[in-house]
C-alpha cells in the first residue's frame, strides 16, 4: 500500500476537519428562538439609522477612536523603534555590552507582547478606573513590544560587513549606531508603520467594547439594547473609516530626502518621547489605585482557583486556539476553491470584509443570539474573523500570481476547480501556510477577547477574578496566558522557519 | 629610532578549523609603501582585517604605535583607514553621505545626525569626490544606483577624507580604467595638505594583482596559504619570487 504523503496544498485543506466536532456541538446548541433577532440584525444592515443626532454621535465617537488610535500608534511606533534598537544584537556589538542583557530585554518584551491589549485594558481599567488614557496605555504596552520585535528583526538583517566598515572608522559609538540603523529603521517605518496605525485603530474599537470609549463603546451599547439599526450605523461608519484610511495610507509616501519633512519627523519624535515621559510620571503620581492594594498582593496567599479547574481552563484555551486556527487556515481555500467564479468571488470578498470589519466580540454576541455559549462557538467566532484576514491575503496573492499553469491545465480539459487547485493554489500554499503560522500567534492572544465574552477558557476566568478583585488569581491567569502565547510563538516560529 | 607603526608578531588565524593565517610576522615602518601580492584566497583580506583590528587573531599579537589594540583609544585607532575589496558602502545613503561617513571619527553625534538628514555640509566630501574624478551628477545618487567604478571611487573618497596616516587597501584598483588607476594610485599613496599641493609621506599596505603598479611601492610582500613567502624591496622582485606564490 502506498504511504500517505502530505504536501503544502493538502496541509492547507486538512484543518477543515475541525468543522466536524465543531459543527456537531454547534447544531446541538442551537436555540431557534433567537433566529428572529439574527434576522433583524441582518435586515438592519440595509436600513441603518440615519438622523442628525446619530451622525453627530458617530463623528464624535470616530474622533475619539482616531485620537486614541493615533496617539497609541505614535507612542508605540517611536518606543518600538527605540526598544527594537536596544533589543537587536547590533547595539550590543557597537557598545561591547554582553549579550546577556540583550536576552533579558528580549524575554521581557516577549512576555509583554504575549498578553493581548484587551487583557491589559481590562486589568488597567480595574486598577485605575475608566479613563481615556487607559486605552492609549493598554494599546501601547503590547504594541511597543510587537513593534520592537519587527524593528529588531529588520536590524538583524543588516549586513555584518556594513557594521565592520563603520566600526572601523572608529567614530563615537552613538554616531556609528545611528549611521548603521538609520535606514533600516526608516524603511521599516515606511513599510510597516501605517499598517500598525490601522491595527491601532482596530484595537481601539475592540477596547471600546469593553468601555474605554470611542465608537466601540457605542457599538456595544447599541447591541446590548438590541438597537441593530443604530449598531449598523456605527459599523458602516467604521467601515468607511477603514476603507478611507486604507486609501489615504496607499497615497502617503514618506519622502525622507526632504529636509523640512525630516526635521518635522524628528521634532515629532522628540516631542512624543518628552510628552510620554511627562505623562507617565503624571499618571503614576496622580492615581489613587483605589482597588489595587499593592504589588505584593499579586503574589500573596493561595487562590481559590483549584488546580484541576485551572488546568481545564488552560486546555480549553489551547483547544480554542487550535480550532480557530484550523478554520482560519482552511476555510478561505475551501470556499474560494468551491465557489470559483467571478460573481462568487465578489460576494466572498464582501463577506470576508464584513468578517474583518465586525470586531470579534460583536460577532460572538451575534452568534449567541441563536446558539448557547460553548467552546465551539468561541472557536467559530475567532476562526471566522481570522479567516476574513487570511482570505484577503490569499486573494491578493492569487490575483498577482502567474496564471500560465492554470491556463495550460484548463486547455488540457482539466476542470476549473482542479486547475485552480493545482495550477494556482498549490504554488501559493507554502507562503500561505507560513502567513497562517504567524496568524496563529495572534489567534492565541485573541482567545482572551472571546474568552471574556463567551465564558470560555482563561479569558472568562480573568474577567471573573478581576471583578472579584482576586489579584493573585489574575496574576496566575496572566502567567498562564503568557506561557501559552510564548510556547505557541516558539512552535509557530519553528513552523515559519521550515516554511520560509 | 624605532619608527615601526604596525607590527604583527607570530599571528595565526583559524576559521572553522582552516588555518587562514599561519605564524605571520610583519613590521610596517612609517612612510613605507608596501604591495601585498598573492592568489585569491591566499589570506590577503584576512591579513588586512587583522591589521585594522576588525578580526582578532587566534594567536599572536598586533601592535599599533607599539601598543596592542586594546590599549589604544578611539582617536589612535582612527589613524588607520581601510578600503575594502567589497567596498562596504551604505547602499541606502547617497554618495556624498557615504563619503561624509569618513568624517564621523573627528565629529560628534550631531554631525552623524545631520549627515543622515542630509543637512550637513558636503563641501569637504565634494572636494575629495572631485579628486577621485567623480562627476557632480553622482553626488546625490544612492550607492545602489552607481556603477562599479563609481562605487569604487566613493569608497576611496571616503577613505581619503578620513585623513589617516595608515592606509590599508584591498584591491582598490578594481573596476577602474587605466587612466583612472594612475590618478587614484597617486591619490592613495600621497598625503595631501589642505590645499592639495604639498605632499608628505604616507604609510600604505595595498593588496593588488597588477604587477605593473609595483614600481611605485617600496616593498613587496608575497603571501600564499596564509604564510609570508617573501618580504623584499620592490626593485629586487624576480620571476622566481612570483612563481612561489602564484
Amino acid at each position: 500500500m502506498n504511504k500517505l504523503k502530505l504536501n503544502y496544498t493538502s496541509l492547507s485543506f486538512l484543518p477543515i476537519l475541525v468543522c466536524i466536532p465543531l459543527g456537531s456541538q454547534l447544531i446541538n446548541n442551537i436555540h431557534f428562538g433567537g433566529f428572529k433577532l439574527f434576522q433583524e440584525f441582518l435586515i438592519s444592515a440595509f436600513n441603518p439609522k440615519i438622523d442628525n443626532e446619530i451622525i453627530i454621535t458617530v463623528i464624535n465617537r470616530l474622533n475619539e477612536t482616531i485620537l486614541i488610535g493615533f496617539f497609541s500608534w505614535l507612542v508605540s511606533i517611536i518606543f518600538g523603534a527605540i526598544f527594537g534598537i536596544i533589543s537587536s544584537n547590533i547595539f550590543y556589538k557597537i557598545f561591547n555590552i554582553p549579550n546577556f542583557f540583550y536576552r533579558i530585554i528580549r524575554f521581557f518584551l516577549t512576555i509583554i507582547r504575549s498578553i493581548h491589549e484587551v487583557v491589559w485594558g481590562i486589568v488597567l481599567m480595574q486598577i485605575y478606573g475608566i479613563n481615556f488614557s487607559i486605552g492609549i496605555i493598554a494599546i501601547c504596552i503590547p504594541y511597543i513590544a510587537v513593534n520592537s520585535k519587527v524593528f529588531a528583526e529588520q536590524l538583524e538583517t543588516i549586513d555584518y560587513k556594513r557594521f565592520e566598515s563603520i566600526n572601523q572608522i572608529n567614530a563615537p559609538k552613538f554616531s556609528s549606531l545611528l549611521t548603521i540603523v538609520w535606514n533600516p529603521i526608516i524603511n521599516t517605518f515606511k513599510n510597516f508603520g501605517l499598517y500598525r496605525l490601522e491595527c491601532s485603530i482596530r484595537s481601539t474599537v475592540i477596547l471600546g467594547l469593553f468601555g474605554i470609549g470611542g465608537i466601540g463603546t457605542n457599538i456595544f451599547l447599541s447591541f446590548q439594547t438590541l438597537n441593530f439599526r443604530e449598531l449598523w450605523t456605527y459599523l458602516w461608519s467604521l467601515a468607511i473609516l477603514i476603507i478611507l484610511s486604507g486609501l489615504i495610507f496607499k497615497k502617503i509616501k514618506f519622502n525622507t530626502t526632504n529636509k523640512i519633512i525630516s526635521i518635522f519627523f524628528i521634532a515629532v519624535f522628540f516631542i512624543t518621547i518628552l510628552f510620554s515621559f511627562s505623562y507617565f510620571l503624571y499618571f503614576i503620581f496622580n492615581n489613587n489605585f483605589e482597588n489595587f492594594n499593592s504589588v505584593s498582593s499579586l503574589f500573596k496567599s493561595s487562590s481559590d482557583l483549584g488546580l484541576f479547574d485551572f488546568l481545564k481552563l488552560i486546555l480549553e484555551t489551547i483547544i480554542l486556539s487550535l480550532l480557530s486556527t484550523g478554520i482560519a487556515i482552511s476555510l478561505p481555500p475551501v470556499v474560494i476553491g468551491i465557489f470559483n467564479n467571478n460573481t462568487s468571488k465578489f460576494f466572498i470578498k464582501i463577506f470576508a470584509f464584513i468578517l474583518r470589519l465586525i470586531p470579534t466580540p460583536v460577532i460572538l454576541l451575534i452568534l449567541l443570539t441563536f446558539n448557547n455559549p460553548s467552546l465551539s462557538l468561541a472557536a467559530l467566532t475567532l476562526g471566522l474573523h481570522n479567516a476574513g484576514i487570511t482570505s484577503k491575503l490569499l486573494f491578493t496573492n492569487l490575483e498577482s500570481q502567474d496564471r500560465r499553469n492554470y491556463i495550460a491545465m484548463k486547455s488540457l480539459g482539466i476542470s476549473k476547480k482542479t486547475s485552480w487547485l493545482l495550477g494556482l493554489f498549490s504554488q501559493q500554499a507554502k507562503s500561505y501556510l507560513a502567513y497562517c503560522a504567524y496568524r496563529s500567534d495572534i489567534i492565541i492572544r485573541e482567545t482572551a477577547i472571546v474568552g471574556v465574552i463567551g465564558s470560555i477558557g482563561l479569558g472568562w476566568q480573568l474577567q471573573e477574578s478581576l471583578t472579584s478583585f482576586a489579584w493573585q488569581e489574575v496574576t496566575i491567569v496572566l502567567i498562564a496566558y503568557s506561557s501559552i502565547a510564548i510556547v505557541g510563538e516558539l512552535i509557530n516560529g519553528k513552523i515559519k522557519n521550515s516554511l520560509t | 629610532m624605532n619608527n615601526t607603526l604596525l607590527e604583527l608578531k607570530n599571528i595565526s588565524y583559524k576559521y572553522k578549523n582552516n588555518l587562514i593565517l599561519n605564524k605571520v610576522n610583519l613590521k610596517i615602518n612609517s612612510g613605507e609603501k608596501i604591495a601585498l601580492l598573492g592568489k585569491s584566497g591566499s589570506g590577503k583580506t584576512t591579513l588586512i582585517s587583522v591589521l585594522n583590528g576588525t578580526i582578532k587573531p587566534t594567536q599572536g599579537e598586533v601592535k599599533l604605535f607599539n601598543k596592542s589594540f586594546e590599549e589604544l583609544d578611539r582617536k589612535q585607532k582612527s589613524k588607520i583607514t581601510t578600503i575594502w575589496q567589497d567596498l562596504r558602502l551604505i547602499e541606502d545613503l547617497s554618495a556624498e553621505q557615504n563619503v561624509n561617513c569618513g568624517l564621523l571619527a573627528e565629529n560628534n553625534f550631531y554631525f552623524a545626525f545631520k549627515n543622515l538628514l542630509n543637512i550637513s555640509s558636503f563641501k569637504k566630501a565634494h572636494k575629495y569626490m572631485q579628486l577621485c574624478r567623480l562627476h557632480n551628477s553622482v553626488y546625490h545618487k544612492k550607492i545602489r544606483k552607481l556603477s562599479g567604478g563609481q562605487k569604487q571611487r566613493v569608497a576611496i573618497a571616503r577613505s581619503l577624507i578620513q585623513g589617516s596616516n595608515i592606509l590599508l587597501a584591498d584591491e582598490p584598483f578594481n573596476n577602474l580604467d587605466p587612466k583612472l588607476i594612475t590618478t587614484i594610485k597617486n591619490l592613495l599613496l600621497e598625503n595631501l595638505d589642505k590645499n592639495n599641493t604639498k605632499k608628505s609621506p604616507k604609510t600604505a599596505l595595498v593588496a593588488l594583482h597588477r604587477l605593473d603598479l609595483l614600481k611605485d611601492f617600496d616593498k613587496v610582500i608575497g603571501i600564499r596559504d596564509g604564510k609570508i613567502f617573501f618580504n623584499i624591496k620592490s626593485n629586487n622582485l624576480k620571476k622566481l619570487h612570483l612563481d612561489k606564490i602564484y
